[in-house]
């Protein structure tokens, strides 16, 4: 093996990692490469490493001056029917200490207690609520004797999704499996259908995101193709879990 | 781009709420964002959408924003690509793109300078390309401009894939060892 070969090897961590940065994935090999980011704090590293080697590419990029339109739509989707409140005088001093506050500290460590701050104080009508950015878990048993964990779950307020990891073998014996939360004594709502071979990232419809609370139970049943038929479970119930703040 | 400060200045501004701040981001950095849009995805009126897109997800990440980690200019740039890459491949696919990428941004290592000097990084990164076989060289731009996936860029290369990928993959460690 000559030097040059040698010089050219590419560790597998690496590659994913380059592919990541570049853009080049799609499907399957996508989905992984996310759910890997999110876990593997190491390969996050590494992709923000390549992210950073890479970006000094847009410097050749030449700027197109986007329409005026443009800005309306921004500002109006982000601020429409918000008016000056008579409150704004607080609200602004509240604003203007954070603004100092998130300067002095911006180029320290503690950086992160000046951004909770400015959180605190700075979105009081954004037209989307924020959703609370603590993880939620549930590991789903199943609901057969064996009771071995079948898929967890991790929902994450921030992106309206719930990531599912199936650990056990795929148990939907040629069925749709379906996600469904049970809030209290309430009827089972449907979060939709997933699938149990493969980790899949699964967006929860944005009205039944505050259902997703500690203390939910989320569970799986296994359903005719496409789904309940009916809007609630219909067959077997293979998994569940209730979900824990972590 | 210069004014690497006041960019972080504007953050600091849309992370406290102050929606002038936005617009003065907007004006600095919308012309390079949307310059980055239009060479992945082309037509037009999709990339306006991205951009405003791109804009709403600053607003409401800018509390994330730490510029002891992050160049400004690295971190909103990513942003437009992802958002960009995303739109481009939810394309002609089914709508079943469920991770919403921009939300994956990864923020540089914290040894990337908030006040990077970009142009002088740009000479040295296209210096590092140009010691590549050109035609690997223009891969990797391609790659990096048009987001292309590589399955693609193999067809319009007329390339097998694996050779494709060893060519992106190698072309880049080499490149990283001329920046270091």
């Amino acid at each position: 093996m000559s030097n040059d070969t040698l010089a050219d090897m590419v560790p597998d961590d690496d590659a994913v990692a380059i592919d990541f940065a570049l853009g080049a994935l799609d499907g399957p090999s996508l989905r992984a490469a996310e759910l890997r980011l999110r876990r593997d704090p190491e390969f996050a590293a590494d992709v923000a490493r390549w992210q950073a080697d890479l970006s000094p590419l847009i410097d050749a990029v030449a700027p197109v001056a986007p329409p005026p339109a443009i800005w309306a739509s921004v500002e109006r989707e982000l601020f429409r029917g918000l008016v000056a409140a008579p409150v704004s005088s607080t609200i602004a001093r509240g604003v203007g200490a954070a603004v100092n506050l998130w300067r002095g500290l911006a180029f320290g460590a503690s950086a992160v207690a000046a951004v909770a701050l400015a959180l605190l104080v700075a979105r009081p009508a954004t037209p989307v609520a924020e959703a609370p950015p603590a993880l939620l878990a549930a590991s789903m048993a199943s609901t057969d004797a064996a009771k071995s964990v079948l898929i967890t779950a991790t929902y994450d307020p921030a992106r309206g999704a719930v990531i599912l990891t199936p650990s056990a073998k795929d148990a939907s014996h040629g069925l749709t499996p379906e996600l469904w939360v049970i809030v209290g004594k309430d009827k089972p709502l449907s979060l939709g259908v997933i699938e149990l071979h493969d980790p899949q990232a699964h967006r929860i419809p944005q009205a039944l995101r505050s259902k997703l609370t500690g203390g939910a139970t989320l569970a799986i049943s296994l359903e005719p193709a496409g789904g309940s038929p009916t809007g609630q479970p219909t067959g077997p119930v293979v998994a569940a879990g209730t979900l824990t703040v972590i | 781009m210069s004014g690497a400060l006041n960019v972080v200045a504007h953050l600091a501004g849309i992370a406290a709420g102050d929606r002038a701040a936005l617009r003065h981001l907007y004006d600095a950095t919308s012309a390079k964002l949307f310059g980055i849009i239009l060479r992945i995805l082309a037509e037009r009126s999709e990339a306006e959408d991205v951009l405003q897109e791109v804009y709403i997800t600053v607003w409401r990440k800018a509390p994330e924003f730490d510029a002891t980690r992050a160049s400004p200019i690295t971190w909103m740039a990513t942003i437009a690509r992802n958002r960009a890459i995303d739109r481009l491949r939810a394309r002609g696919s089914r709508p079943t793109t469920t991770l919403d990428l921009a939300t994956e941004v990864v923020e540089p290592s914290p040894a990337a300078d908030a006040l990077i000097d970009t142009a002088n990084d740009a000479r040295r990164v296209t210096a590092a390309l140009d010691t590549l076989d050109p035609r690997h060289a223009a891969i990797i731009r391609s790659a990096y401009y048009e987001g292309l996936t590589y399955e693609a860029l193999a067809a319009r290369e007329g390339i097998p894939i694996g050779t494709l990928k060893s060519w992106v993959r190698r072309g880049l460690t080499r490149m990283r060892g001329e920046l270091a």
